[in-house]
């Protein structure tokens, strides 16, 4: 498929990231030569071929299940650009 | 080996009283001052490097050293999160984020006494291979071109950490390495670059990029300081459920460059026509050496060598995107204001983040998107799976592979291509081992006819890393790579 103005913008939605009409022709352009690009492998057959989502074969270690006080509220919330007592504060969600 | 300080050839100096960890390091904040046109520095950490310094001639005097470096200075990339120090990833969408934590391999470095200069600079979240994706701006390489006085580019995204060690802003950097991170940079400076195999070191605390491929390394001037400070920041961490439960080597203390018997794959996909001739003329007297050293040298193939640069461009946005979903303007960094929720999403990621980033997060969000999820995602995944066994089928044959590290030397600033796709290309030697998991090391092996240094990767099996570094050890050893670029910033 080819990254037209509409799926482009549908694209920028999911990814929430709002792109102004006067990026948009250019960003089709440099999308569309990457995905130009990873069309290739359409090429090579892999039917019997497994995926690898992660180069390392080592099976993941249960952890003791031990309370630690790491990560309070106060250091959560340290970076938070708004907040209010023990919350982050966003703008209001529900009329 | 450089006549500049180097880590082992510090550790003795301390050692020896003939310097202070202070007076070293007030050198060193000196030499950043001076070296600030390179723009390797995002925050320079003077009073607290001081501060540390001083604890450790405190420490010296009292007999109570935290390892033989103790009061060394090193630089960081700004990707690794510094407790009370800014940690951006060169992004405007964290350029006020002050983390409360240390990462595993910042911590290592200061359970050893090492101090940090401060955070190098580097593309932003790692996404590039020039540092021009920067928010901050471009490294400038302290290389530049026979004849000509243009800037060039450092390599990246560790573009910092690399020219800093070839400029002597710091004498050896942490980096990380995603699709050639290190070791691209490493080979346009003429320092040493190691990306170690996945889970030889602990991810966490690093600002991720792709989960899967991302590793920390060091970018030092000799082999001998990448294997000191891969000793300091290896090792299983708890906190990284990824990080090996291998136990670790002493890759310093067991050095060893003998290679007598060992066989040296060349791989005939990496061969090309468009390689520079000094590129080429580099990889086969570097080939003939270890034959006169004692090793057979063996032609290999990787078939699936051209599959994975596309390949890496599928899996390392798509775990980037889902990856770069928690920045959204609610917990930290950059906020950008809106009429509700989603505009306040959307505005402050569309401000947040640089071209390069949207556009990965957008190709990631497309690949994993509903319909081709699996002509994408999964189609790339399985070439992973194809790319991993031709290592495997190759490890069966030889104990290393030598290729070029890039397929160019440093080029001009100005001269970065403007079609991604071009720019991507930069890492096609060294994205496969990142897919396939293994350690790759990138030396300096000669200079080009404009006088810019090439270098040669060396690949062997995951945790081999004491086999790789002992052959690069025994080039190093043979060439004696000794050039350094001229100061031009000093005048």
């Amino acid at each position: 498929m080819e990254f037209d103005k509409k799926s482009l913008l549908k694209l920028g939605k999911l990814a929430r990231i709002s792109i102004s009409d006067d990026k948009l022709n250019n960003l089709s352009k440099d999308l569309n030569s990457i995905l130009e690009f990873v069309d290739q492998l359409k090429e090579i057959k892999t039917d019997q071929v497994d995926p690898t989502s992660n180069s390392l074969n080592q099976k993941l270690e249960v952890r003791d299940d031990k309370v630690d006080t790491k990560n309070s509220a106060e250091d959560i919330l340290e970076n938070a650009p708004e907040k209010e007592m023990d919350f982050f504060i966003v703008p209001k969600v529900i009329e | 080996m450089k006549d500049s300080y180097t880590l082992k050839s510090l550790a003795v100096l301390l050692e020896n009283n003939k310097i202070s960890s202070k007076e070293l390091t007030s050198e060193y904040l000196k030499n950043i001052e001076n070296g600030k046109e390179l723009n390797c520095y995002n925050t320079i950490s003077q009073e607290k490097a001081l501060n540390d310094a001083k604890k450790s001639d405190e420490r010296r005097k009292s007999q109570n050293l935290r390892s033989k470096y103790d009061g060394i200075p090193i630089g960081i990339k700004d990707l690794f999160c510094t407790k009370g120090v800014t940690t951006t990833a060169s992004s405007k969408i964290l350029s006020n984020f002050v983390p409360n934590y240390e990462s595993t391999v910042t911590q290592n470095c200061d359970d050893a006494g090492l101090i940090s200069l401060g955070k190098l600079n580097c593309d932003e979240f790692a996404m590039g291979s020039t540092n021009k994706t920067s928010f901050f701006g471009s490294v400038k390489n302290p290389w530049k071109s026979l004849n000509s006085d243009n800037d060039l580019v450092p390599g990246g995204s560790s573009g910092g950490s690399a020219a800093a060690v070839s400029g002597d802003l710091c004498v050896a950097s942490l980096g990380t390495d995603t699709g050639g991170s290190i070791r691209q940079p490493a080979s346009f400076t003429g320092t040493v670059g190691l990306k170690p195999s996945y889970g030889r070191v602990s991810r966490w605390g690093i600002v991720a990029f792709a989960s899967s491929l991302d590793q920390a390394g060091p970018i030092t001037k000799t082999v001998e300081d990448a294997a000191i400070l891969l000793d300091i920041i290896s090792g299983h961490d708890e906190k990284d459920s990824t990080s090996s439960v291998n136990p670790k080597e002493n890759y310093y203390e067991n050095l060893n460059s003998d290679i007598k018997g060992m066989k040296i794959g060349i791989p005939k996909e990496f061969r090309s026509d468009k390689l520079p001739a000094s590129t080429q003329k580099s990889w086969d007297e570097c080939a003939n050496l270890l034959k006169t050293n004692g090793a057979e040298i063996v032609d290999i193939s990787l078939p699936h060598t051209m599959s994975a640069l596309p390949a890496y461009y599928i899996i390392a946005p798509a775990e980037a995107s889902s990856n770069l979903a928690r920045y959204d303007g609610v917990r930290y960094g950059l906020r950008v204001k809106g009429n509700d929720l989603i505009d306040m999403y959307e505005k402050t990621r569309s401000e947040g983040f640089g071209d390069e980033v949207k556009r990965r997060i957008l190709i990631g969000t497309y690949v994993l998107s509903s319909g081709y999820y699996d002509a994408y995602y999964i189609k790339a995944q399985k070439i992973r799976s194809l790319i991993k066994s031709d290592y495997v089928e190759a490890f069966k044959k030889v104990d290393a592979i030598l290729t070029p590290s890039t397929p160019s030397t440093a080029f001009e600033i100005a001269n970065e291509p403007s079609d991604p796709v071009q720019n991507y290309l930069n890492d096609i030697f060294t994205v496969p081992v990142n897919l396939a998991g293994l350690p790759g090391i990138s030396i300096p092996f000669a200079n080009d006819e404009n006088n810019l240094p090439i270098g040669l990767q060396l690949i062997t099996n995951s945790f081999e890393e004491q086999k790789l570094l002992n052959v690069a050890k025994n080039i190093e050893e043979t060439i004696n790579y000794s050039e350094t670029p001229e100061k031009w910033w000093l005048k």
